[in-house]
């Protein structure tokens, strides 16, 4: 090579290996902690209405017995998962207040910080008793994913639609005090292969995922069954 | 000096840049939503899952580093060799979900998941990889290219190359 000046091999051998040496170092930095964070983190904060036996899913009717239960694993960024919100969510919202099943709700956040940021929020207005509330107002808004719109300040400001008015509300949402919740629900639904959302289980089994998604009847259908 | 063996450091060059800014390209895109990686693995349901989640971390740290090495040139041929191996896996994982019909995305650049059917790019993914993989063969079988911070040890001092 052209840039070659020392006679002696083993300097230029020291050069490559010390640049070896730096890219595999710094990586293996950068990865160790990351692995390490990848493990649930039982003292993190959590909202009083998620269950950590329910994969810190976010629980309604938890006390009801031989109704059916369903879990929803979801990301507020995601398109599909508006879809289904606005087909099933009423009637999901229904089955709730009227003590017909016991719903759980897994905000994931594969989808990137935005993700994280909204399923925190939603677990401080669980904080306040308006998690249905919200759930439904933010798909009803949903941006692109990730374009920056859903900032922690458009989250607080969504609180005055929502007639939250406590400061908590925005403390937490500011402060991400369930950030430790979000990342623990995300390794819950990794470890029970959740592969896309939305992914709904009734009775521990998934619904039909060419039918059951798209249509309010056969959703419906579902439950019944169940 | 043949024609080839002048032109052999240049080839080199490119298939260097090519493979490793593919490789850094991937890594890159992917370390920011990890969660969406570990998801890419598992869909392809060939791993027990918590292997799967480890490798969804894993691999992007790994695609990076390979990345880096070979753009910058050093430890060529153990890098071309672990990039080549990487692809080879990833030919297999793409093939076995073809075969067995799942409709998923590769997650190559990110994403990946399950997909619609006949959303599936099973042949493009395998043919880009399978191109990538020759490029790997290429620079474990010729190491030495321009612009590289690894040597030629029999010539250090010649300021030329072959």
């Amino acid at each position: 090579m052209a840039q070659a000046k020392k006679p002696n091999g083993g300097k230029d051998n020291f050069t490559r290996n010390l640049v070896i040496a730096v890219v595999v170092g710094v990586v293996l930095i950068m990865l160790v902690p990351t692995v390490l964070s990848k493990k649930s983190d039982t003292t993190a904060a959590i909202p009083s209405s998620v269950s950590v036996e329910d994969g810190y899913g976010m629980v309604f009717n938890k006390e009801l017995t031989g109704v059916p239960f369903i879990e929803i694993y979801e990301d507020f960024q995601c398109p599909a998962c508006a879809r289904f919100e606005s087909i099933s969510g009423e009637y999901i919202e229904d089955l709730i207040k009227t003590k017909k099943a016991k719903v759980a709700f897994h905000m994931l956040s594969f989808l990137g910080s935005e993700s994280q940021l909204a399923a925190n929020a939603a677990a401080c207005s669980a904080d306040q008793g308006k998690f249905l509330e919200f759930h439904k107002t933010l798909y009803a808004n949903q941006p692109a994913e990730n374009s920056g719109a859903w900032s922690t300040q458009y989250l607080q400001t969504l609180s005055l639609g929502l007639g939250i008015s406590s400061p908590d509300y925005d403390k937490c949402v500011q402060n991400q005090d369930y950030l430790g919740w979000v990342k623990n629900v995300a390794e819950e639904g990794a470890k029970r292969n959740v592969n896309s959302t939305p992914t709904v289980y009734i009775n521990g089994k998934e619904i039909d995922r060419n039918k059951a998604y798209n249509s309010l009847a056969e959703f419906m259908l579902a439950v019944e069954k169940a | 000096m043949s024609k080839f063996s002048k032109a052999q450091p240049w080839l080199g060059l490119i298939a260097r840049l090519v493979l490793g800014g593919v490789l850094f390209a991937a890594g890159y895109l992917k370390v920011g939503t990890l969660d969406k990686s570990q998801m890419a693995v598992r869909a392809y349901e060939l791993l027990p899952i918590s292997i799967a989640n480890f490798l969804g971390v894993f691999l992007p740290f790994f695609e990076i580093a390979i990345g880096l090495l070979l753009i910058l040139g050093a430890g060529t041929r153990i890098a071309a060799a672990l990039g080549g191996l990487t692809m080879v896996v990833f030919i297999i994982a793409i093939a076995q979900a073809w075969a067995r019909g799942l409709n998923i995305d590769c997650g190559c650049f990110g994403g990946g998941g399950a997909v619609e059917p006949g959303q599936t790019r099973y042949l493009q993914e395998i043919l880009r990889d399978a191109g990538l993989a020759a490029l790997a063969l290429f620079l474990i079988r010729y190491p030495l290219t321009k612009f590289a911070v690894d040597k030629d040890p029999n010539r250090s001092n010649a300021g030329d190359v072959e």
